[in-house]
């Protein structure tokens, strides 16, 4: 890795698709198109976009990093696999990082990291500095009993939340890290078969 | 699927001369298997480099059926392994390919996305063009690089999802002639299998457990065959065959080993029979159409695995003078081979897409006949 890498980050976990470059530490381009739907239409040529705007082209990049979610699965889906076909064919490491170490990068002391879900409930995770806690999904009443006086974090503006998937990821690629995998706390919906097998006499 | 294998030489038929050889790399994610396959045309000669599937059969066994939340995080996290794996076993680099083949749909959109997704990261990252595949279109076109197959013949398309009968003119001129309007018939004897307490996928043992049966203890009944035309009907078959079970449970208290393989037997014959009733009519429109060509008949999908299914179509075939191709069991069953194969065609006519590619859940292969009422309720629906 060059002193100064070029980083690719990307995010559509949530209702946009969110792009950041940066040179080592510094933001190049940084570019936020909100849309609910779309994403897996807008999100390539949005990238192509952004690397023309800083002069350089797919080959130039020596590190990807995605966002993981926890937040829309298809979202999430969307830029996982994308990271992992360009990591891929560019031979360069992509990286996921998670929304919970999205919001808690930078900050100091206890935190409680939320994400909007579905159902008006949330996604959160409590950290102690270093020692970070287990993603949980909660209704608004459990959150609020459990963060009670406690710092929060949330609705981070989608530039900084992507800035900061680049910052943490360049945090990381010191070392070998495991393919982005998304992050989605909750299971899929599946019921088992409603169907029992019948009684077999001998 | 062993690397290396030359298939038989392919008839363009188009009069264009292929310059250099060509090399397609093709994903597939469109339901229960993720897969990616490297092709390779050296001329007239086609060969499958490599054709890697992994399975998600185990995935979804508690659930009785294709759980598409399930499948699509299973996609998402091994596309990009099944392309390095073909490329590893096929030996060539991305640097030596000439296209990214990917399936577009129709299917369950969540592994639709994730293949597509990959795909373009593929492309982005390695400079290299797009194809859009049609993941019917690969089934159709199979006949072609395993059989050499050429245009026009009729394709009888059936598996888990799908069920239609295709007049195929062209790498992308399609005419479906019918079609199941409900279930197809891969999904019913996977239900099969889960009333009689057999295994899943109930293809397979359904079709052993109907060896020693009897298929006319039980009168089930033939859908559709009072009909004219091609279409088709299942979903009647699985409800005939939920009574009768239901009945024996009722007055034993249970099946005996016996009454499952009558009953297997009984279900396998009466989709065996429509299917090549079904086929003869379809035969016959064919014929109407082109007088002149020697008909042909292709089966594919994962229910052309069926001993019987194939016995009648062989049958029916040699009757109606027809010729008959059911390509080998893993070219039928969902792969990446045929799509690599069925960009490999598009590469030809010069057919890419850009990074824009949408991934479909529905899209028909024949945008000129009317849409089907229903095409499976496993999955893609077409």
């Amino acid at each position: 890795m060059p002193p100064d890498p070029w980083v690719l980050a990307f995010d559509t976990s949530a209702a946009h698709c969110a792009v950041a470059l940066l040179a080592g530490k510094t933001r190049r381009v940084c570019r936020v198109d909100s849309m609910v739907r779309g994403q897996a239409e807008h999100l390539m040529p949005m990238l192509e976009t952004v690397l023309a705007e800083a002069g350089i082209t797919w080959r130039d990049l020596n590190l990807i990093a995605v966002g993981t979610g926890p937040g829309n699965f298809t979202g999430i889906r969307i830029s996982v696999a994308a990271a992992r076909g360009l990591a891929l064919a560019l031979a360069i490491p992509a990286i996921g990082v998670s929304g919970f170490d999205t919001l808690a990068h930078g900050q100091a002391g206890p935190l409680w990291s939320v994400i909007p879900a579905r159902r008006g409930h949330f996604y959160a995770r409590y950290d102690e500095g270093p020692i970070t806690g287990v993603p949980l999904q909660l209704s608004a009443p459990e959150l609020d009993q459990l963060t009670g006086q406690k710092l929060c974090r949330t609705d981070v503006p989608a530039e900084t939340f992507v800035e900061n998937i680049a910052r943490v990821s360049l945090g990381r690629a010191d070392r070998a890290q495991p393919r982005p995998a998304p992050l989605y706390v909750r299971p899929p919906d599946a019921a088992p078969s409603n169907i029992t097998a019948p009684i077999l006499l001998t | 699927m062993r690397s290396g294998v030359t298939c038989h030489q392919i008839n363009w038929q188009d009069g264009v001369s292929m310059v250099k050889s060509v090399t397609i790399l093709g994903l597939e994610s469109s339901c229960d298997d993720t897969a990616a396959a490297v092709v390779r045309a050296n001329g007239p000669e086609i060969s499958v480099l490599a054709s890697v599937v992994y399975g998600q059969t185990e995935l979804h066994a508690p659930f009785g059926g294709v759980v598409p939340e399930i499948a699509a995080r299973a996609h998402a996290e091994k596309i990009d392994h099944c392309v390095e794996e073909a490329l590893d076993r096929a030996e060539v680099s991305l640097s030596q390919v000439d296209a990214i083949a990917v399936t577009a749909g129709p299917g369950l959109i969540g592994g639709v996305l994730s293949g597509v997704m990959c795909a373009k990261g593929l492309s982005a990252g390695a400079n290299l063009p797009l194809i859009g595949v049609n993941h019917l279109a690969g089934h159709a076109l199979t006949p072609r690089f395993t059989d050499g197959a050429v245009f026009p013949y009729l394709m009888l398309l059936v598996s888990g999802g799908h069920c239609q009968f295709l007049l195929v003119a062209g790498h992308d001129d399609f005419t479906r002639l019918g079609g199941t309007i409900d279930d197809a018939p891969g999904e019913a004897f996977d239900k099969t299998a889960k009333l009689l307490g057999l295994a899943q996928p109930g293809g397979p043992s359904v079709e052993r457990a109907a060896k020693d049966g009897e298929a006319t203890r039980f009168a089930f009944p033939r859908p559709l065959l009072d009909r004219p035309g091609c279409d088709m009907s299942f979903s009647g078959l699985k409800t005939a065959l939920l009574r009768a079970r239901n009945a024996l449970l009722e007055a034993q208290g249970g099946l005996t080993a016996q009454d499952v393989a009558d009953l297997s037997a009984g279900f396998q014959a009466a989709v065996c029979d429509v299917l090549t009733e079904k086929s003869r009519r379809a035969l016959t429109l064919f014929k109407e159409r082109h007088p002149d060509t020697p008909p042909l008949l292709a089966v594919a999908g994962g229910v052309a695995a069926n001993g019987a299914i194939r016995d009648g179509l062989t049958a029916l075939s040699r009757r109606e003078g027809a010729g008959f191709i059911a390509p080998p069991l893993g070219y039928c069953t969902d792969n990446a081979a045929m799509i690599a194969w069925a960009g490999l065609e598009r590469y030809r006519a010069g057919q890419f897409d850009d990074l824009t590619l949408v991934a479909r859940p529905r899209w028909p292969l024949d945008s000129q006949s009317a849409p089907m009422l229903g095409s499976g309720k496993k999955g893609a629906k077409a």
